[in-house]
């Protein structure tokens, strides 16, 4: 049966999200803009060593509309990320496999995610 | 490798329509995969109204009305229609599970049948499973001893030895599991995936076996085992209500302790 004229049955095409595969592949993609957003800042940071004309740019930019909604995206995607890999070590210690259990600490993480981003906001927004 | 779209032969085309000829109020639209391999041609989706005034409860009962009634060539695995033999896995309104046992009542508007995703159909809903028994094969799924059979006594189990196989021989190998795996999708060929990881930990834990440390040396690899993430999709799609996910857990939570 190794025929290669036979189909491929259709797959992600057809297969229902479930809560804990849709978490699963947030994980992964936010972890992607993660590790892109802190090299990112590594670099703003360096060219802060460029004196004030450099640190005017960032700051405007960071003032406009679009550099806040990174803000508050980043802010995001680091808060789910945490929360997320929490659920993560659980697993790794062997606990939280339940179904049930699983649905709960992943809806906690997704809902826990917005509201650390609003705290980080507001909190931010004081100090800056 | 990761392929999100279906090879060209694949792609899904739109099939047959076949109305309702008892002239029945309660119909229930049935979109069926069809494909086959005598016409050369792709895979095709079939839609059948059925009369629900006259059918059983279980989507295999709709099944066999089309096949009885409307279509004999609709072809499909089945046995024992009981949830015990796994033959009737397929892909029911979007997840795996067991036509047998699925009551069509729990799904509102149209019912969609696939095959059990990323498999090589041979016909209709059956899908071509032989890497899956071959890896099977590979985890050695018997009981391995230094008894030569010559022995006069039995090879006893304590009771709570014999607690330790809960939730996991129950399993009966129908492949919704390991079908329902993305990680599986992709790394098909090497991952072993949700069912033959769950057989592996069954022999793993059974207190009668003597080769415990070969065969948990022999998952330990970062294909076979660690492309398990946690999607949990195998304990979404379980007919059985056993926890794959679980299973691979611990086998990755010895493996780090021992």
């Amino acid at each position: 049966m190794q025929d290669k004229n036979n189909p491929l049955s259709p797959h992600l095409q057809i297969y229902k999200w479930q809560i804990s595969s849709l978490l699963s592949i947030t994980h992964r993609i936010v972890g992607v803009i993660n590790i892109l957003a802190i090299t990112l800042i590594c670099f703003l940071s360096l060219s802060l060593l460029l004196g004030a004309e450099s640190y005017e740019i960032i700051h405007s930019f960071f003032k406009s509309f679009f550099g806040k909604f990174i803000i508050v995206g980043l802010c995001w995607t680091f808060s789910f990320h945490i929360l997320n890999e929490l659920r993560h070590l659980l697993w790794d210690l062997g606990y939280g496999f339940d179904l049930k259990v699983a649905k709960i600490t992943g809806v906690i993480a997704l809902l826990g995610s917005f509201i650390l981003t609003i705290l980080f906001y507001l909190i931010g927004k004081n100090i800056f | 490798m990761v392929q999100f779209n279906l090879p060209q032969n694949s792609k899904i085309e739109i099939g047959k329509h076949y109305q309702d000829k008892t002239n029945s109020k309660n119909i229930k639209k049935v979109n069926v995969y069809r494909w086959d391999p005598s016409s050369g041609q792709n895979p095709r989706i079939d839609t059948f109204e059925v009369d629900m005034d006259n059918c059983g409860p279980k989507v295999l009962d709709i099944l066999f009305k089309i096949k009885n009634e409307i279509d004999p060539s609709l072809t499909f695995r089945r046995s024992c229609a009981h949830g015990v033999c796994g033959s009737c896995a397929m892909n029911i309104d979007g997840v795996n599970t067991l036509a047998c046992i699925k009551s069509h009542t729990d799904i509102n508007g149209d019912l969609n049948v696939y095959p059990l995703p990323h498999l090589k159909v041979v016909k209709d809903l059956i899908g071509d499973l032989t890497t899956l028994y071959k890896q099977y094969e590979s985890i050695k799924p018997w009981l391995e001893t230094e008894q030569t059979g010559e022995e006069k006594a039995e090879l006893q189990q304590s009771q709570k030895d014999r607690e330790k196989l809960d939730g996991y021989y129950e399993c009966i190998l129908c492949a919704c599991c390991s079908t329902s795996c993305p990680s599986y999708w992709w790394n098909g060929e090497k991952y072993l995936g949700p069912a033959v990881l769950l057989q592996a930990y069954r022999w793993i834990q059974d207190s009668r076996d003597g080769n415990k440390k070969e065969r948990l040396k022999k998952v330990a690899d970062e294909l076979k085992l660690y492309r398990c993430h946690t999607i949990m999709n195998c304990t979404n799609s379980c007919p059985k209500g056993l926890n794959p996910a679980k299973a691979i857990g611990s086998i990755k939570k010895m493996l780090a302790t021992s």
